[in-house]
């Protein structure tokens, strides 16, 4: 052994910014994350040059990730351009010189904050959601160490008392985003702040899905061709948002998760929340080559 | 846009090999491509001195101990790589029911594509695979069936050459 040995050469930066300790862990959890489905995994969660909550949990991941050929695509509550998704898609580019997309087809890395794409995903993609509270139960057990026990039991008795008394309260369930799921028919998981009408594209999905939460130091995922059942009772089915007839003013798209714009006569208009998908839509629509892949949902009907 | 920091010979090989890693335990039973032949690849991947580490190839030994690892036997250690199947699995590391993460990962050399078929479901499998590894004796999977109590079990990692097949503690392992 020499001290050459024990030395690497001096580089300004690390390729992908991480550095190569960090990546290992990052890869090791995440490995039995994907072994232990919908498990929150700890992990250290290191420094990255964004504030804590903007991401970094999922950026973590992506850094570790990427590589020449991982052509990146990111995402913020659908729209490719919000500051949030693009800042982060230079972040991506510039440490890793990976080249960048807004198309869901063309990308093998997405990264996404609360939303999943229409288009489906196939089973060489990687889903990065990120993930501000990854504790379904939280709500009901503010005590991290006890809703650990809680999840070593797999004693769910109170998420299914919190769904109930909505129900009893207000006729239906109110949970809008970050439906607790059940993965694998084990681990309640929290999807992530995803609305209702993403949840069911997680369940037997072909894409890998990994969630991941910088500031609260922990990740889990979702392999392929795995069980993601939203909490629901036997008589009271599981409902999405009622987008089915909205259609797009923009693009024309019907039967999508839409944003809803206030107008000024107190009545709302609607554009597609998958901006990328709502631009692919105007430019067939102006008759351009363009190819816009299998949705999940056809006519607001989700289709397995 | 401007430069960029270029991979490393190091960066890029560890990044390929935790790609076909990741896959193969995503998509158990399906093999996938490693950049390098051997364990080695998958020590500089995983390896560090926060691991604690078992091999039974003494070259292996010292690749692992130059990365930092502590060594530890069968037992304690939460990476394995072996020369052959481990005739006793009830007494790796499986983690516990409230940090299932403790559980060991091992890397066994063998070889893939004659023999009797296995067929593989659970998650990461779209209705079942079939795969067929000689050198595994069925006895192997009973035990791994018997040993392990879910969340908490150990993962396999089989490797034949360049290639790697991931078993997930949750895949269910059927001798057909």
């Amino acid at each position: 052994m020499s001290l050459k040995s024990l030395t690497k050469d001096w580089e300004p930066m690390s390729y992908g910014f991480l550095d190569a300790s960090a990546k290992r862990e990052i890869r090791r959890k995440t490995l039995k994350a994907i072994a232990v489905p919908g498990c929150q995994m700890p992990y250290a969660s290191r420094e990255v040059p964004m504030a804590r909550g903007w991401g970094t949990g999922g950026l973590q991941i992506s850094c570790t990730l990427i590589n020449l050929q991982t052509t990146v695509k990111v995402i913020d509550q659908g729209a490719d351009d919000s500051v949030n998704a693009a800042s982060i898609r230079r972040f991506l580019s510039r440490v890793s010189g990976a080249p960048t997309t807004m198309d869901t087809l063309k990308a093998d890395l997405i990264q996404s904050r609360h939303r999943i794409p229409e288009e489906k995903l196939r089973e060489d993609q990687v889903l990065v959601l990120q993930v501000p509270n990854p504790e379904p139960l939280r709500p009901v057990q503010p005590n991290m160490s006890i809703a650990r026990q809680m999840h070593a039991d797999a004693d769910y008795g109170r998420m299914w008392l919190q769904l109930y008394e909505q129900i009893v309260r207000s006729g239906r369930v109110m949970q809008g985003a970050s439906y607790p799921s059940l993965v694998h028919g084990r681990f309640v998981m929290t999807p992530s702040p995803i609305p209702r009408w993403d949840v069911s594209k997680m369940h037997m999905a072909k894409h890998l899905t990994i969630l991941s939460a910088g500031r609260e130091k922990r990740l889990h995922a979702v392999p392929p061709y795995t069980r993601v059942e939203p909490l629901v009772f036997d008589d009271v089915p599981y409902q999405v948002e009622e987008h089915q007839d909205l259609t797009c003013a923009r693009s024309g798209a019907k039967g999508f998760f839409m944003n809803e714009i206030p107008q000024d006569d107190g009545s709302s208009t609607y554009e597609v929340s998958d901006s990328e998908f709502g631009v692919k839509t105007i430019r067939k629509g102006d008759g351009e080559p363009v190819e816009i892949g299998a949705t999940w949902y056809h006519a607001g009907e989700m289709t397995q | 846009m401007g430069a960029h920091p270029t991979p490393s010979d190091f960066e890029a090989r560890t990044n390929a090999t935790y790609d076909a890693l990741m896959w193969a335990l995503s998509r158990p039973g399906l093999p996938r491509d490693l950049p390098s032949a051997g364990q080695s690849g998958i020590i500089e991947t995983l390896i560090d001195r926060e691991c604690a580490v078992y091999c039974e190839d003494p070259a292996m030994a010292e690749i692992a101990a130059r990365t930092g690892a502590a060594m530890a036997p069968p037992e304690d250690a939460d990476h394995l790589f072996l020369s052959q199947p481990p005739a006793r699995l009830a007494g790796l590391r499986q983690g516990s029911d409230m940090y299932p993460e403790g559980g060991a990962t091992l890397v066994i050399p063998t070889r893939f594509g004659s023999g009797r078929h296995l067929g593989l479901t659970g998650p990461g499998v779209g209705g079942q695979v079939l795969c067929r590894l000689p050198d595994i004796p069925h006895s192997f999977w009973a035990d791994r069936a018997r040993v392990m109590r879910y969340p908490m079990g150990f993962e396999i990692f089989l490797i034949d050459g360049a290639q790697v097949i991931g078993i997930p503690r949750t895949t269910v392992v059927e001798v057909l």
